[in-house]
C-alpha cells in the first residue's frame, strides 16, 4: 500500500513539472521493471549481460515493450551507466459509459468523475465494450500514466457489491 | 548474468590459436585472450600459458593478469616460473606475482616471501601485497569483493570517510597494502570527490606500482573527472612505462572524444608498451562506443 502511495506522489510531482523519470544504474534494473528507451516508457521483457574485458566492465542488452504502443524496443547500455526510469502510476476506475469513443470513469474511492480518456482501439477496446454491454458486474478499467501520457491498458469485472 | 556458454575443445583451441597467432593484430589477440579468460577452464589456462614467450610485454602481462583473474589453481606452476624468470620484463613478473595473490592458494606463500625481497621494486612490492592478500583470505575465510568483475589485490578499507581515505592513500609512510585498501574504498564510493582524491595517487612518487594501480582503478571508474591526471602521467616520457600503459588504457575505458584524441597522439610513442597500450585502448574505446554487446567475441 505504501508503495502505491509513493508512486502517486511521484506522479503528482511529475505532473507539476518535476521529473517524470528518475535515474537508476543499468545493472540494478530487472526484468519486468520500467525503463526509458528512445524517449519512450517501456517495460523490460528480456535482459542479458555481456562478459567483461580488462577493467571488468559489462554491457547490458535489454528488450522492452513500450507500455502504451506495445512496440518492441532494444537498447545496449554499459552496466555502470544510469538509465532513466519512468514514474508509472496505475489506477483503477469504474467504467460508467462510453460516449463518442470517450470513457466516462469514476474513481471508486473518491467518486470523482474523469472523462478525458479514449476507449482503446482494437481487441482490448472491443472486449471492454462487450463487457460493459453484458452488464455482469462493474467494469473496472486499469489506467496507466507515465511521462505525461495516460491510457486504459486493461480491465476486469468486479461482481462485488 | 547470462548462463555461461559451453564451448567445445575445438572451439577453445581456435581461440587459443587466435591468441597465439603473431600475425594477427594485437587488439584481436587481446579479444581472444578475454574469451579464454571468461571460459576459465584448464584448457584455456594452457593456451594462455603457451603464449608467455611472446615478444610483446604488454600481451604477456595481460596473460599473467588473466591467469590470476581466472583463479584457477592449474595456472600456479606457470605463474611461478614467470615470477622466477628474470628475463621477463618487470611488468610481466609483477603481474605473475599479483596473479598468485589473486588465486590465493597458501602453497605460494614461500615463493611470494622470497620475491618480496626482489631487487626490482615493482616485483618486490607486488609480492608483499600478494602475500598480504593470501594471508588475509586465509584468516578471514573470505575473498576480496569488487563491484567490478575483477579480483582486487587487497580488500577495501573499513572506513568510508573520503577525507580519511584520501589521506591514507597518499601517505608514503604507510604500508602499500593499507594504501591499496583506501584506494578500493575510494573507488567503491564513486563520487566526484572520491574520484578526485583517488587521482591524486597518480602523483605519489614513492612507488610506480602504486601509481599504476591507481590508473587501473580510474579505468574501472570510467570517469572523465580524472582525465587530466591520467593525461599528465601518460604525457610524462620519464614516467615508468607500466604507469603510462595503465593511464592509456584507463583513457580508453573513459572512451570519450577527448580521451581518444589523446590516445591517437601516443599510438606512435617511442616506448613499445605505450604504443601497444594506445592501440588496445582505442579498440576498447571503439567497443565502449559501439552497439556491440560483447568485447570478447570471435
Amino acid at each position: 500500500m505504501s508503495e502505491d502511495h509513493h508512486d502517486e506522489e511521484q506522479f503528482d510531482s511529475a505532473e507539476s513539472g518535476a521529473a517524470a523519470t528518475f535515474p537508476k544504474q543499468c545493472s540494478a534494473l530487472r526484468k519486468n521493471e520500467h525503463v526509458m528507451i528512445r524517449g519512450r516508457p517501456c517495460k523490460i521483457v528480456e535482459m542479458s549481460t555481456s562478459k567483461t574485458g580488462k577493467h571488468g566492465h559489462a554491457k547490458v542488452h535489454m528488450v522492452a515493450i513500450d507500455i502504451f504502443t506495445t512496440k518492441k524496443l532494444e537498447d545496449i547500455c554499459p552496466s555502470t551507466h544510469n538509465m532513466d526510469v519512468p514514474v508509472v502510476k496505475r489506477r483503477e476506475y469504474i467504467l460508467m459509459s462510453i460516449e463518442d469513443g470517450f470513457c466516462s470513469l469514476m474513481d471508486p474511492e473518491s467518486c470523482e468523475l474523469k472523462d478525458d480518456l479514449k476507449m482503446p482501439e482494437g481487441d482490448l477496446g472491443n472486449t471492454i465494450r462487450e463487457a460493459l454491454e453484458k452488464d455482469e458486474g462493474s467494469v473496472l478499467v486499469q489506467v496507466v500514466a507515465a511521462c505525461g501520457e495516460e491510457a486504459i491498458l486493461g480491465y476486469k469485472i468486479s461482481t462485488k457489491e | 548474468m547470462v548462463a555461461s556458454q559451453k564451448f567445445s575443445d575445438a572451439e577453445i583451441d581456435s581461440f587459443g590459436e587466435a591468441l597465439n597467432d603473431t600475425k594477427k593484430p594485437l587488439k584481436a589477440r587481446f579479444r581472444a585472450l578475454f574469451i579464454l579468460r571468461n571460459i576459465g577452464c584448464d584448457r584455456s589456462v594452457d593456451w594462455i600459458g603457451k603464449c608467455l614467450n611472446d615478444e610483446s610485454a604488454l600481451l604477456k602481462h595481460e596473460l599473467a593478469y588473466c591467469l590470476g583473474q581466472m583463479q584457477n589453481k592449474h595456472a600456479i606452476p606457470t605463474l611461478v616460473s614467470v615470477l622466477e624468470d628474470e628475463k621477463q620484463e618487470p611488468m610481466v613478473r609483477h603481474e605473475a606475482g599479483e596473479a598468485l595473490g589473486a588465486i590465493a592458494d597458501p602453497s605460494v606463500k614461500d615463493v611470494l616471501r622470497k620475491y618480496a625481497q626482489d631487487p626490482c621494486p615493482e616485483v618486490s612490492e607486488t609480492c608483499q601485497i600478494a602475500l598480504g592478500r593470501v594471508e588475509w583470505v586465509e584468516k578471514s575465510g573470505k575473498d576480496t569483493n569488487s563491484p567490478y568483475d575483477s579480483v582486487d589485490p587487497t580488500p577495501s578499507a573499513s572506513t568510508s570517510d573520503v577525507e580519511e581515505l584520501a589521506a591514507t592513500l597518499i601517505d608514503a609512510s604507510l604500508p602499500l597494502f593499507d594504501r591499496y585498501r583506501a584506494m578500493f574504498s575510494l573507488r567503491n564510493i564513486k563520487t566526484d570527490k572520491s574520484i578526485k582524491a583517488l587521482a591524486q595517487g597518480l602523483y605519489c612518487e614513492d612507488s610506480a606500482l602504486f601509481r599504476h594501480e591507481v590508473a587501473y582503478v580510474l579505468g574501472q571508474l570510467q570517469s572523465p573527472v580524472a582525465t587530466q591526471e591520467l593525461k599528465d602521467r601518460l604525457l610524462l616520457s620519464t614516467e615508468n612505462c607500466m604507469v603510462r600503459h595503465e593511464c592509456a588504457e584507463a583513457l580508453g575505458a573513459i572512451a570519450n572524444e577527448e580521451c581518444t584524441e589523446i590516445l591517437k597522439q601516443y599510438v606512435n610513442d617511442e616506448e613499445r608498451v605505450v604504443r601497444e597500450s594506445c592501440e588496445v585502448a582505442l579498440d576498447m574505446a571503439e567497443y565502449e562506443n559501439s552497439d556491440d554487446l560483447q568485447y570478447a567475441h570471435v
